[in-house]
């Protein structure tokens, strides 16, 4: 590994005015679970690793309020995966972060982490998609909020400004009732990177939400305007349709070792269909619960 | 006396330090004033070194060493187990992706690789052949230089060596249905949890070399030759290797290391990454055409099996696992034609070498979904056809070898029985049974001391490597079984070629019959001393006493071995010592230098479900049955029944290189080789022996270990061609292959139908 000058701040402040003197030869340190590989292997040569976990503002928290989720930027995994609101709530993320590496990654790796690494194949990107978050950074002129939808650019890159950092995300909760699932394909059943993740949401009104990931550059969400695959009286052929016009953004590489472009794409839709079917019988349990 | 531990579970000597990082292994090594060294290695498999340029890793502060092939002996030394082929240092040419030019010393491992980035190497990439089918073109690069094998005919192609096993007469051979099929398998690697170390260090004007090795007395005779030191002045260290599986058999980088030390004047370390292993050791890909002969009432006519096997840029022990591994390819049947030729083919790939099996799991896949292929054709059931085949005892199955060693049908019908053969299943769920055989060691040479010390105590001196197959426990069982000792006041020392007797290798499953019954004799030894002591003390003659386990029978009365082992060594106290030896010794005319010690017998039947919209496997039950001979350590057997059968589900479900157009492997690294994880066992697995105490080691055992890796591949593939009707005949079954396969096939109707599993 090589030399690299190590900053620790203890407040937001201090952080942001080190990203903002150093800017792009720093490394954000939350975790550690991609940045100390590539520290190791040599993919990544920062000259000051800037470690956030002792920053107030980022600590590993998720508190509600007026309807509003919101995950500290720093909060592991395996808290998100347990966490009693984000199961009732947001039950696919949950399921996302239930599978992300191994348990010992599980209880390292933080949900700024997964995003900001900006993994076409990063499994909480398509629940939050699906769940509307938002990413609250701070910077040299106060904070913002970028909709998830905009935050990833490609591969490795993010909307962030090389002088920002990521806080805290927020959830709104869903305002109707929502059956979700998150769904993957890997090489095996133990801990894996996925070649194709699949989250979809089906509210009461219909409105079916689809994001998915590792089949191009960035993960990517779609909205079911017709309401046609919420429907279960509309025919198979009309839902097909629509799954094929909300699939037309996947583009996977020819070059992965993992799959075949062939056979991300018949995942992809497998995965789709299954996962339709699996939000409309989550939708209905609730129903049933509430009834 | 202690109650036998013969056939219990007594713990592992060594396994808390195994579990809990107490152990040492060659990286935990303290010793002063020790260089860590790196490799510099091409991007590419095969180049033309035009210049190396150190000047600017020697700058590198703290960097005290960097050696070239510049620095070594002209012309540059050789060596290997079968030929001497490998240089210390590529020469002139890399010859495989990960081939060292270079080795930097430093006081830091920082330091080190920081020098080793900084070693410039002016290369020309060359043509070169990574596939069976590359390296057998007429035009192919060859791989090795023709003067290392002058007389040889076949020393202007890449086919290494080819080997013919033949009995019968294939062509005048009655065969009323002939199936022939094509099978592959793929490049897989040992994944050893410890990465091979190695330490050098000068040392009594010799040197002492650490070693993560099997065999340390074989590295003795190696780096003796290559340094031209007596054999005394080569001290070998071989901590218990974390894993091995054949891959930690040969010496690999110790030959670079020792140079390094000697030149450097200071010991030097050289720890591998993991990716580092898979660049160093490998199994042979293999290409298999069968071609099988039936009579209609399902009796096998004829074997006609052609092998290639696809080795890497230097023989290592390739080419013996090729001839080894092809040998009993027609399997533990009696087959009255048989014609096997298999061939090693050179590659620009990492040279391969023994792994667990020996290169008969790849013959075995082809061979055993052969006979099911025969049996569908048939009509008969795939179970009946194996037992209409099957060796009985005595069965001269192989000719010129042993005979069949064991009631084989036993191990056949309990794995049926467990695997419940014949009661229906349910919808996209298949079955299938398969039986493995491998020979046992042809050679061997092993030697042990036993001290019997005086409180009763014992020390054992083996030179077996523990490298977590239990050998520890094994021979501290035989001691405490023949010496009365309680288990955990016995000492096993191994792995240390200036304190322990010589031994051959630990390998081919040998250690519990060779060592065994070489720590046995030396436990006879000391029961020999103590009956002429305990006739000295009770002034009775020696052939009234006999001393067996224990214990000291006198006429009339019985003494624990302690009651005469104290007042025998009397007031200046003392110890017995005895030395055993075992001794195979080969055959020269025989196909494989010598006939079996004794044959491995597996069966395993698998249950599978298939996910035929994503062409996942799931293994629901999966039965191993193996013929012991005599299980010494219950557990201990099981789990390496277990662990090699998991290891098979390794190559047949996920595990294989991937390689890119310049020889470099694509899934260099655990992120995209993937091996089974607890996740992807079977739903439920099982392991049972058949014992009849029918083997040549202690108390009838017969070596274990690898036999139930043998025919995992060909009892979950045929468990997935009967789920879904889908023959594959390519390695790994991964979830791609099978959905491709099911494609293909198109509709799901024919699924599971037409096959006897159910009739």
């Amino acid at each position: 590994m090589r030399t690299f000058a190590y900053e620790r701040p203890v407040s937001l402040a201090d952080a942001v005015a080190l990203l903002d003197s150093h800017g792009p030869s720093t490394r954000l340190l939350a975790g550690g679970t991609d940045l100390i590989i590539r520290l190791r292997d040599g993919s990544a040569r920062p000259g000051m690793v800037i470690d956030v976990k002792r920053i107030p503002e980022l600590c590993p928290e998720i508190r509600e309020r007026d309807g509003v989720l919101t995950i500290g930027a720093t909060t592991v995994m395996a808290d998100l995966a347990a966490n009693g609101l984000v199961r009732r709530h947001f039950e696919a993320l949950a399921e996302a972060a239930s599978v992300v590496g191994s348990v010992q990654i599980r209880n390292r790796a933080t949900i700024a982490g997964n995003i900001c690494n900006a993994s076409p194949a990063a499994d909480t990107a398509p629940p939050l998609l699906v769940y509307g978050a938002v990413v609250v950074a701070a910077g040299p002129h106060g904070s913002r909020r970028i909709p998830i939808s905009e935050f990833f650019v490609r591969s490795g890159l993010t909307s962030l400004e090389p002088n920002e950092l990521v806080v805290a995300i927020e959830l709104p909760v869903p305002a109707s009732l929502t059956g979700a699932v998150h769904l993957r394909r890997t090489r095996r059943r133990g801990h894996d990177l996925a070649s194709v993740t699949l989250c979809c949401s089906v509210n009461e009104a219909g409105v079916t939400r689809l994001a998915y990931g590792s089949v191009g550059p960035k993960p990517v969400l779609e909205q079911d305007e017709t309401h046609v695959l919420a429907n279960p009286s509309a025919p198979d052929d009309a839902k097909q349709v629509v799954l094929e016009r909300m699939f037309a953004e996947a583009s996977p590489s020819k070059r992965s070792m993992r799959a075949s472009p062939e056979y991300r794409m018949a995942m992809l839709r497998l995965l789709g269909s299954r996962a339709m079917r699996t939000a409309i019988e989550r939708l209905a349990e609730k129903r049933g619960a509430q009834a | 006396m202690s109650a036998s531990s013969i056939g219990s579970s007594p713990n592992r000597v060594g396994g808390i330090g195994r579990v809990s990082g107490l152990q040492e292994y060659v990286a935990d090594v303290r010793l002063a004033g020790v260089l860590e060294a790196k490799l510099v290695t091409l991007d590419c498999a095969r180049a033309k070194i035009i210049s190396i340029d150190t000047s600017e890793a020697e700058q590198v502060p703290g960097v005290r060493l960097v050696m070239t092939a510049a620095d070594l002996p002209q012309p540059m030394p050789r060596f290997g187990p079968q030929l001497e082929d490998r240089p210390v240092i590529a020469v002139d040419e890399t010859k495989y992706h990960g081939e060292p030019v270079a080795i930097v010393a430093a006081d830091t491992k920082d330091a080190a690789e920081e020098g080793a980035r900084l070693v410039h190497v002016e290369y020309e990439e060359l043509p070169a052949v990574f596939t069976l089918a590359a390296a057998l073109d007429p035009d192919a690069p060859l791989v090795q230089d023709p003067s290392l094998r002058p007389k040889d005919p076949l020393a202007s192609t890449n086919v290494l060596r080819e080997h013919h096993v033949d009995w019968g007469d294939i062509e005048a051979a009655h065969a009323d249905v002939v199936v022939e099929n094509t099978y592959s398998f793929p490049i897989v690697t040992h994944f050893a949890i410890e990465p091979h170390a190695f330490i050098a260090a000068p040392d009594d004007n010799g040197i002492a070399v650490w070693s993560s090795i099997q065999h340390p007395y074989w590295l003795q005779r190696i780096l003796a030759k290559l340094l031209d030191l007596p054999l005394s002045k080569v001290r070998v260290l071989a901590p218990d290797p974390g894993g091995a599986f054949g891959g930690k058999q040969h010496a690999k980088y110790e030959p670079l290391v020792a140079f390094a030390a000697i030149r450097a004047g200071r010991p030097v370390r050289l720890v591998l990454s993991l990716e580092q292993t898979f660049q160093a050791v490998r199994r042979a890909a293999t290409e298999i055409r069968v071609r099988t002969g039936f009579t209609i009432d399902g009796k096998l006519a004829f074997q006609d099996i052609k092998a290639d096997y696809l080795i890497g840029a230097y023989c290592d022990i390739a080419d013996r696992v090729v001839g080894k591994g092809s040998y009993p390819g027609a399997g533990p049947y009696n087959v009255p034609a048989v014609r096997i030729f298999a061939r090693s083919i050179l590659s620009h790939t990492t040279p391969s070498t023994a792994f667990r099996g020996f290169g008969n799991p790849q013959v075995n896949w082809a061979v055993e979904s052969n006979i099911d292929e025969g049996a569908r054709v048939l009509g008969i059931d795939r179970l009946e056809i194996r037992l209409r085949n099957l060796a009985r005892k005595g069965d001269p199955f192989i000719p010129f070898d042993t005979p069949a060693d064991g009631d084989w049908e036993q191990t056949l019908r309990r794995a049926a029985e467990m695997i419940e053969w014949g009661k229906p299943l349910a919808p996209g769920h298949g079955r299938g049974i398969a039986l493995g055989i491998k020979s046992g060691p042809t050679t061997g040479l092993s030697y042990s001391t036993v001290r019997l010390l005086a409180d009763g105590s014992v020390a054992i001196y083996a030179g077996t490597s523990d490298m977590g197959q239990g050998a520890r426990t094994i021979f501290a069982q035989i001691a405490a079984e023949e010496l009365g000792a309680p288990l955990d006041a016995i000492r096993v020392v191994m792995g240390d070629t200036a304190i322990v007797p010589y031994d051959q290798q630990t390998s081919a499953s040998r250690s519990t019959v060779l060592m065994g019954n070489s720590v046995l004799k030396a436990c006879s030894s000391i029961q020999a001393q103590i009956r002429t002591m305990a006739a000295r003390l009770h002034g009775i003659d020696e052939s009234a006493i006999t001393v067996e386990r224990g214990v000291v029978r006198l006429p009339g009365r019985e003494l624990r071995l302690m009651e005469v082992l104290k007042p025998g060594l009397g007031k200046l106290g003392g110890e017995l010592i005895g030395n055993g030896e075992t001794r195979k010794d080969g055959d020269a005319d025989h196909p494989l230098g010598g006939a079996a010690a004794f044959f491995e017998l597996n069966c395993t039947a698998v249950e599978a479900e298939v996910d035929e919209g994503t062409g996942d496997i799931s293994i629901v039950r999966h039965v191993t049955v193996s013929d012991v001979g005599t299980a010494i350590n219950r557990l201990q057997v099981q789990m390496q029944d277990e662990g090699a059968a998991i290891m098979g589900l390794g190559h047949t479900l996920m595990e294989h290189f991937i390689y890119d157009e310049t020889g470099r492997i694509r899934n260099l690294g655990a992120i995209d080789y993937r091996i089974p994880t607890t996740m992807d066992l079977p739903l439920e697995m099982r392991s049972e022996t058949i014992e009849n105490a029918d083997g040549p080691g202690p108390y009838g055992a017969k070596g274990m270990s690898e036999g139930a890796l043998l025919c995992v591949a060909a009892a979950t593939a045929a468990a997935v061609r009967e789920a879904t009707g889908v023959a594959i005949r390519d390695l790994p079954l991964t979830p791609e292959r099978v959905w491709r396969a099911l494609r293909e096939r198109g509709g799901r109707a024919n699924a599971g139908t037409n096959d006897d599993g159910e009739s």
